[in-house]
């Protein structure tokens, strides 16, 4: 039933209809605007951090133990009379759940909402072996209806409309309805009820198992969950080895996180702790006829993953779709197989395979929104990378750029010489530093953004001239400039030199720096990723320096979180690395907590900004304050825009892979800035730079675009030293 | 936290989520209070199973003279007559306006299941901060199985149409929270 695209050109066909789905789009950007209030009022008074930390731990101390786990529930669940059943593949628990049925004479199953029953497409089976199903949920009863998956982990039909629903209703029931959401609620309400009270079995799936007592934990809000396992004779309950937690307290503080972070709610309305079959008057015995199934399907080896056992943390709340910029423009059906959102990205993979992954894998922007709120701390954003490499290894052909890229990026020479090429092989196309023709392979869907010119002179030729040698310098600090910075947008960091001079700070240019290796990284091949980030050590020894300055956040972000992560196994660079990690320092960091820069020292002109905040600076490098403060010190009036932390649709190469998408991200946020009446937009990333600038130029906006440091540079008095 | 605040953090908590929060004397007020409602909203019959025969025989007097049935048992063959559930809960939960059922027997559990309207009585003694607090006596139950515990947060909800927060889907469609002082 769930059909999910398997190649490129099949998925952005489906992406392109997404996008033209008007009610679609309107849902998802509606959610994605009431999601994040919603989610901040549960949470007040919550110390998130502190949760997931424990969470987290709590997690990597089940996962290495869960067959003990399982062992330890197992007994404890037999002894209160459970009939507990392991199945080590999705078909096995299918099987085993249809003897059940069998056995027990069942004909009708009630079933409350189970992402595990979803993953192991538990309906069809039963279906086919001649078994009346019916979901009770009403969101996965309403996509039952329409023989279809869902399209959010808690809110399956949010794809839907009212109308569609009434529709719907109308067809079931032979009666027509109207599109009232009260009534339609009710119209459930009465047809279900009559199915709980006729079926035979109840399947539900759980939120916990808890091994000290046996006792599964049910979360739902409907009450549906509680039906289904009170009143036909026999419950039968799916659940995933990943939801073992040792004792109540795990489950409690996991409890304490999930509703609040996946809808808002402080609380679901209904919490089931079920230890043992209780009372059942429809059963022979008086007592329920009660099991359990365990999942396996991959969950133990996935347990003992180096890399990948991550991923088990995960208490589904769904909050990694919630936020996901992706995600809200074209919804859960195109962002997922079963699992959906980032988490959905990186299961598909294991649980229903490489085919199904393929071309969904490579639709992520890295902008770590989904990280930013996952309350089990898992690296989603790499783990996404990983999983791409990881099919990339097993394809046939790599696709021309990465080909390409092992190729060239590796070889710091040959990279800059090509570099140095294109900005020849562009001049005659090339003016106001924009290309005004796009090359021939560049399709119409590029056209959305201007494209910047390869300059001439990139940045490590004119460093000799623009930061000369300082007398008694204050401090030593070293430009980790980045590609673009270098080659693009020298005079972003000219505008540093000139800022960083006037105050008696030597400013290096170690040359043989060269791409920081997030293309590398984004594009899925780890071992590039990797060698860029020994070169890059090589050149540029943290112990020479009190501080190590970016004005790219990628780039920041990239070496202070993931080098530590792709180098911690090399002898010796691992201590280099955590070294520079900490010396590593964003422009606006740097000027307002360092040098401590104050008003007297720039021109207060008053000029209207707007700012974007870089996906890699706010949530990478967790640095949201200094920049707003330090634009409010250079004398600029600061305006604030809708959704400034939501990411601009750059996403490095994800602008030349998914162009529709990058646009759609870049005309909201263009949007949103013009709305404020700024005159200029400022932000401190060279890769947003490029994606907002050229979006501006394109549509003919007035406001100017700039890097904070050129904004910052522009109003300095003259000669101002600073202290 | 002390007591006041915490019956103050309860009646937030669940007022939030549209519980009908109201503070009682004595059981005849509770017995009252649920009949007056089942009248009210044309209800013929209160399920109130697992009460001491004290208060139920008042409950029974109450109701005759309003013409509404009390049933206390075998709620499950008479589930499409179910109006108002009048529950005793265990506890109740401060921190997020919850209530604890320990709900093992059939005719409880089905009074706050398939009921229109739950009314809960809580005695103020039963309340505790939050469920960290109430963790010894949540283990020692399920240490004795068979057990069904319930947590009942506010009306049966769903927001799965267009996001409408819409109450009553399966479950009781009011939740009314009666603190009795003890
Ligand atoms: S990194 Fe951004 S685009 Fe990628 S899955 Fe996470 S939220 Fe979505
Ligand atoms: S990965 Fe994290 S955010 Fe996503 S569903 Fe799982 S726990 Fe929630």
């Amino acid at each position: 039933m769930i059909n999910t695209a398997q190649d490129l050109p099949e998925y952005k066909k489906r992406l392109k209809r997404a996008l033209d789905n008007k009610f679609l789009r309107n849902a998802m950007a509606a959610f994605a605007a009431a999601y994040p209030e919603g989610r901040a009022r549960a949470l007040t008074g919550v110390d998130f951090e502190a949760l997931r930390v424990e969470i987290a731990r709590g997690k990597d101390e089940t996962l290495p133990r869960l067959e003990e786990l399982y062992e330890a529930f197992k007994a404890k669940a037999e002894a209160a009379g459970i009939k507990v059943h392991l199945a080590k593949t999705a078909r096995e628990a299918n099987e085993i759940i249809a003897a059940i049925a069998a056995e027990g004479g069942a004909k009708k199953i009630v079933k409350s909402k189970s992402m595990t029953a979803e993953e192991t497409f538990l309906n069809d089976h039963l279906e086919a072996e001649g078994l009346e199903v019916v979901e009770t949920d009403l969101g996965e009863w309403i996509i039952q209806l329409r023989h279809e998956g869902p399209s959010h982990m808690v809110m399956p039909a949010i794809h839907l409309s009212r109308d569609q629903v009434a529709e719907l209703f109308t067809k079931v029931t032979g009666t027509t309805q109207e599109p009232d959401i009260e009534s339609l609620v009710k119209v459930a309400r009465r047809e279900l009820r009559k199915h709980f009270l006729s079926a035979d079995m109840g399947i539900s799936g759980a939120n916990f198992a808890i091994a000290e007592t046996g006792t599964l934990g049910i979360m739902t809000n409907e009450g549906n969950g509680r039906l289904v396992t009170t009143l036909p004779r026999i419950h039968v309950a799916l659940v995933g080895l990943d939801k073992l937690v040792p004792d109540l307290a795990s489950a409690l503080k996991i409890l304490k996180a999930l509703p609040k972070n996946a809808t808002g709610q402080v609380i679901t309305s209904y919490v089931t702790w079920i230890t043992g079959p209780t009372e059942c008057k429809a059963a022979p015995s008086g007592l329920k006829d009660l099991h359990i199934v365990f999942l396996d399907n991959g969950r133990l080896a996935l347990s003992k993953d180096p890399v990948f056992a991550e991923v088990l943390r995960c208490i589904r709340c769904g909050a990694c779709a919630n936020v996901c910029p992706i995600y809200s423009l074209v919804g859960g059906h195109n962002y997922g197989h079963v699992y959906i959102g980032a988490i959905g990205l990186i299961l598909t993979y294991f649980y229903h395979g490489r085919k199904n992954d393929r071309a969904i894998v490579q639709n992520c922007l890295n902008c770590l929104a989904c990280k930013a709120v996952c309350p089990a701390g898992i690296n989603l954003p790499l783990l996404i990378k990983k999983v791409h490499g990881e099919v990339l290894a097993e394809e046939e052909d790599r696709p021309l750029k990465n080909r390409l890229l092992r190729r060239v990026l590796h070889n710091r020479r040959l990279f800059h010489f090509l570099l140095r090429r294109a900005s020849l092989a562009q001049k005659p196309f090339a003016r106001e530093g924009f290309i005004r023709h796009l090359p021939f392979f560049f399709g119409k869907e590029h056209g959305f953004r201007s494209l910047p010119a390869v300059v001439r002179t990139p940045l490590r030729d004119r460093w000799a001239r623009v930061a000369g040698k300082v007398a008694q310098p204050r401090l030593k600090v070293a430009l980790f400039a980045g590609c673009l910075v270098d080659f693009v947008y020298p005079e972003q960091g000219e505008a540093l030199a000139r800022l960083l001079q006037e105050r008696q700070i030597q400013v290096d240019f170690p040359p043989d720096q060269s791409c920081c290796g997030l293309p590398a990284k984004c594009m899925g091949e780890m071992e590039i990723a990797r060698e860029m980030a020994i070169q890059n050590l090589k050149a540029l020894d943290p112990a020479d320096y009190d501080h190590v300055l970016v004005l790219c956040a990628s780039c920041g972000s990239h070496i202070k979180g993931t080098y530590p992560l792709l180098l911690k196994k090399e002898p010796g660079l691992g201590v280099k690395v955590q070294q520079l990690a900490e010396k590593l320092v964003d422009f606006s960091s740097f000027m307002t907590e360092v040098l401590k820069v104050k008003p007297e020292e720039f021109l207060g002109r008053k000029e209207k900004a707007a700012y974007h905040a870089p996906c890699h600076l706010c949530r990478g490098l967790k640095v949201t304050g200094p920049p707003r403060e330090l634009l409010k010190v250079a004398g600029y009036e600061y305006v604030p825009a809708k959704n400034e932390e939501v990411c601009c649709g750059m996403g490095g190469t994800f602008s030349t892979d998914f162009p529709e998408l990058s646009a759609e991200l870049l005309k909201n946020k263009l949007d949103n800035v013009a709305a404020t009446g700024a005159e200029l937009l400022v932000t401190d990333c060279p890769g947003c730079v490029l994606q907002l600038k050229g979006g501006m130029d394109k549509r003919g906006g007035k406001i100017r675009v700039k890097h904070l440091a050129e904004a910052v540079a522009a109003t300095r008095k003259e000669g101002s030293k600073g202290k | 936290m002390d007591s006041p605040n915490l019956l103050q953090l309860l009646r937030e908590k669940a007022e939030a989520v549209q519980v009908v929060v109201q503070e009682i004397t004595d059981l005849a007020e509770a017995c009252r209070y649920a009949v007056e409602v089942t009248s009210r909203q044309g209800g013929a019959t209160i399920a109130a199973p697992g009460w001491d025969p004290a208060t139920l025989s008042l409950l029974k007097d109450i109701c005759q003279a309003a013409q509404i049935e009390v049933l206390t048992e075998n709620l499950r063959e008479q589930a499409s007559r179910l109006h108002t559930g009048l529950t005793l809960a265990d506890w109740g939960l401060a921190e997020t306006g919850t209530l604890v059922h320990e709900s093992s027997s059939e005719d409880l559990r089905l009074a706050t299941m398939l009921s229109e309207t739950h009314i809960a009585v809580l005695p103020l003694s039963r309340l505790q901060p939050d469920a960290t607090a109430l963790e010894a006596e949540l283990n020692g139950l399920m240490h004795s199985p068979p057990r069904y515990l319930a947590f009942i947060t506010g009306a049966s909800r769903t927001a799965d149409i267009e996001r409408v927060l819409t109450l009553g889907v399966h479950g009781p469609l009011e939740l009314h929270l009666l603190l009795l002082k003890d």
